[in-house]
């Protein structure tokens, strides 16, 4: 063996390089600490919080009437948003992906730019100016309904739906567009059954998020359907309905601290309901991929 | 572009054109061995054949490597296939030529016939003279006047035949008629020569012109233009 | 240093002996296509023969894929893109007002240099035309008989409902083609198919289309010359022609059998080009 005439181990500059590439990775790695932190410490205080007032009967009495905290479950609140976020999403996916896919598929660039602007600053609007404007619409002619917080919350989630699905529509590679069309398969039919289909894992995130998003609103529900009063079983979408928010606030309005248990625990039930969601549509997304392999 | 390539059938064009010329010595070297009935020359002769075989196979070891590497197509195609027939009609004239030489030598002491000997000449030299033409046509890829090599093949022919006939009227000597058979041989030789040497032309017409055509053929008279 | 602009002359349009019993299936006469103010071809005559394999061959930029989708209309895809001249297709012109591209999609089917299967089942796949254009009678029939034809069901037919994009990329392209023949085209168009494959299956792919000859005319873009004389009967050499102005369009230089384009080609620069002296 002859003496190598090179060491190929790190030196000088090569060094100082290598220490601040290591101290990056650690600041990232640190920056991903805190996110996750910060996380884990809401989580942890609502739970804390909530766990108190946590039982059975919470989950299935209905809302307590009045000034006495004694039964106040929120039963119905979870049946009305229930109603409210799975309307609203009814509405808002279809059209949110329809929106989409005549933004990046179907529209002159111009009119695509202007309906992209469009969704950005209807993304941007106080929800609760979006709240004054469906109850001037709905509510003035026709009293609360559940369904006028739907249309509002569609209206929150529609830009969400819409523009995230968009970005996946982009990413489909135009070769499969390509492959339908040479087929002579007519466009409106590539889009829909190879593009779309291809871009759902996208499309179940963008949706995921207006859920999320839908689901914690309250100031909208406020002005549409505050007037639940849920003695009742009631899951009309045309009477007002509660919701989990409105609990949170109505309750943790009150001065006496079982109330705001309460709220602290309707607060935890929420997170619940909505990390659930997001979990679930993410092992949906896990199975339908690798039915698809590759 | 393809500079290697283009060289190498620079190349092998280049070894092709030496053994050109070395035929065109040794058909020569034959026609002075017959002319001056000189042993020695004769065996310098069939020495010399080593030459023009060891360019032979050069290029006949390098072709198929050639083809195999390089692909050639279209007219590079046609200029490989007219080099490696071109290669072997030479090798032939030259094998020809070694056995003239050697019929020479095997006539050495017999009695000779002046103007035998004067038509073998002539035969000899109209060969030298169509084996120029054929691979100067080749070298020039110019091929517009086939014709003459056509025309300088008919005479050949024709004095072959009439030598025949010379040789069969000379005396009844068995020396005598031993000399005549050896220059009957000779002169087929010569006339195979003659053959070859148009056969080189018909590959430099189908390098130029693309499509390959046979000028006279043993069975049919052709009329080529 | 002044270019002039040559234009080639072909006395008529070249009809071989055999070919000559052939119908046309493509007649272009005066087909030159823009993009915007930018011609990329000029001026192209050819007739395309019944069940015969056409390859187009020329450097990068002569418009032999422009050239290919023009003849089933995906040049429409690119908006700034028309084309002038007469484009016919057994006898219908082409760019008519009143033809459907979908239409001529249908019977006129493509395949294309990276394999594109759908992010489907195989069986899927090929069922997708199926399908859509109603024919879903007997489905897995049709199936296995494009998968047959493709040279791909031996090696599939246990796993028709895996993934597509489980499939090694020789095998994804027959798939492609297989989906291509499911809709019974009448015409396939191939886009440089094994240029993304290796040598194994782009034998494979060649062996294929000697076999989808006998019920298809074929017509295949190759930048591999080799390929070209391997496959096709007829081959047409695109040319770069470059204007007085500098600007450079695709020019038909020569179209006739194969074999004589590669012993004997009737213009230098075909010959140029097929010895690898002119990119």
């Amino acid at each position: 063996m002859t003496e190598p005439i090179f060491s190929l181990q790190t030196s000088g500059r090569l060094r100082r390089r290598q220490l601040i590439s290591r101290a990056m990775g650690a600041g990232a790695a640190g920056a991903a600490l805190l996110a996750v932190a910060v996380l884990a410490v809401v989580v942890i205080s609502v739970a804390h919080r909530g766990a108190g007032a946590l039982n059975l009967d919470f989950f299935t009495q209905s809302q307590a009437q009045g000034y006495n905290p004694k039964g106040g479950g929120v039963l119905f609140a979870i049946v009305g948003s229930v109603v409210l976020v799975g309307i609203a999403t009814l509405i808002a996916l279809p059209l949110g992906v329809l929106v989409a896919v005549y933004i990046s598929e179907l529209a002159p660039p111009r009119l695509a730019r202007l309906a992209r602007v469009a969704l950005d600053i209807t993304n941007g609007i106080p929800t609760i100016v979006m709240g004054i404007f469906v109850f001037t619409m709905l509510v003035e002619a026709h009293g609360q309904s559940a369904f006028a917080g739907s249309i509002a919350l569609a209206i929150i989630m529609l830009p969400l739906v819409a523009r995230a699905t968009e970005e996946v529509l982009l990413l489909v590679p135009s070769s499969l567009r390509e492959a339908s069309l040479a087929l002579g398969v007519s466009r409106w039919r590539t889009t829909m059954q190879v593009v779309v289909p291809s871009a759902i894992g996208g499309i179940l995130t963008g949706t995921t998020l207006a859920i999320a998003r839908a689901a914690g609103e309250t100031a909208p529900l406020l002005f549409l359907t505050s007037l639940g009063v849920n003695s009742h079983a009631d899951a009309n979408p045309f009477h007002p309905l509660q919701s989990l928010t409105l609990v949170i606030f109505e309750y943790s309005e009150q001065a006496d601290p079982a109330f705001q248990a309460k709220a602290w625990a309707a607060a935890f039930v929420l997170m619940c309901v909505v990390l659930l969601t997001s979990l679930a549509a993410k092992l949906a997304l896990a199975r339908y991929r690798k039915k698809l392999g590759g | 572009m393809r500079d290697l390539y283009t060289s190498e059938l620079e190349e092998l064009e280049g070894i092709l054109r030496e053994e050109g010329k070395l035929v065109d010595r040794a058909i020569r070297g034959a026609l002075n061995v017959l002319a001056r009935d000189d042993l020695e020359l004769a065996d310098e002769l069939i020495a010399f054949d080593d030459e023009i075989d060891s360019r032979y196979l050069t290029i006949e070891q390098r072709i198929p490597s050639l083809l195999a590497r390089q692909t050639p197509v279209a007219g590079e195609l046609r200029l490989v296939l007219a080099i490696l027939y071109i290669n072997l009609h030479l090798e032939r004239v030259a094998d020809y030529c070694v056995t003239v030489a050697k019929l020479a030598k095997l006539a050495h002491g017999l009695p000779r016939d002046a103007g035998v000997l004067e038509a073998l000449e002539e035969m000899g030299e109209r060969c030298r003279e169509m084996l120029d033409t054929g691979l100067e046509y080749f070298y020039a890829r110019d091929f517009t006047d086939s014709q003459a090599l056509i025309d300088m093949d008919r005479p050949i022919d024709r004095a072959n035949r009439k030598l025949i006939d010379r040789l069969i009227a000379l005396g009844p000597d068995e020396p005598q008629r031993e000399w005549a058979m050896r220059m009957m041989l000779v002169s087929r030789c010569l006339e195979r020569v003659g053959d070859h040497a148009v056969d080189i032309g018909e590959q430099a017409a189908y390098l130029v012109r693309g499509r390959f055509e046979e000028f006279t053929d043993a069975s049919h008279k052709t009329n080529i233009k | 240093m002044e270019t002039i602009r040559t234009k080639i002359e072909i006395s008529g349009v070249a009809t071989p002996p055999d070919a000559r019993a052939r119908e046309a299936v493509f007649e272009a006469r005066g087909v030159s296509v823009f993009y915007g103010d930018q011609r990329a071809i000029d001026d192209v005559d050819i007739d395309i023969y019944r069940r015969l394999i056409t390859a187009i061959i020329g450097p990068s930029g002569c418009g032999k894929s422009t050239f290919i989708r023009t003849l089933n209309r995906m040049t429409d895809l690119v908006p700034s893109a028309r084309l002038t001249g007469e484009l016919r297709y057994r006898g219908i012109d082409l760019y008519g007002p009143k033809v459907d591209p979908v239409e001529v999609r249908r019977r006129i089917g493509m395949v294309f240099q990276k394999p594109n299967p759908f992010p489907k089942s195989i069986y899927d796949n090929v069922a997708y035309g199926l399908r859509i254009l109603g024919l879903k009678k007997d489905l897995d029939g049709r199936v296995e008989k494009a998968l047959r034809a493709a040279a791909l069901w031996d090696e599939v037919k246990d796993r028709l409902r895996d993934s597509a994009l489980g499939l090694s990329g020789g095998q994804q392209q027959r798939l492609c083609i297989a989906r291509a023949i499911a809709v019974e085209p009448e015409v396939i168009l191939l886009d440089e198919p094994a240029s993304a494959l290796d040598p194994i299956a782009t034998s494979a792919i060649e062996d294929l289309m000697h076999e989808l000859k006998r019920d298809y005319t074929l017509v295949i873009v190759t930048h591999n010359m080799q390929q070209a004389a391997r496959v096709a009967d007829m081959t047409a050499f695109f040319g770069l022609d470059v204007s007085p102005d500098g600007s450079r369009q695709g020019v038909l230089v020569e179209y006739d059998e194969t074999e004589k384009i590669f012993t004997n080609p009737s213009d230098k620069r075909t010959e140029g080009y097929v010895t690898g002296r002119f990119g």
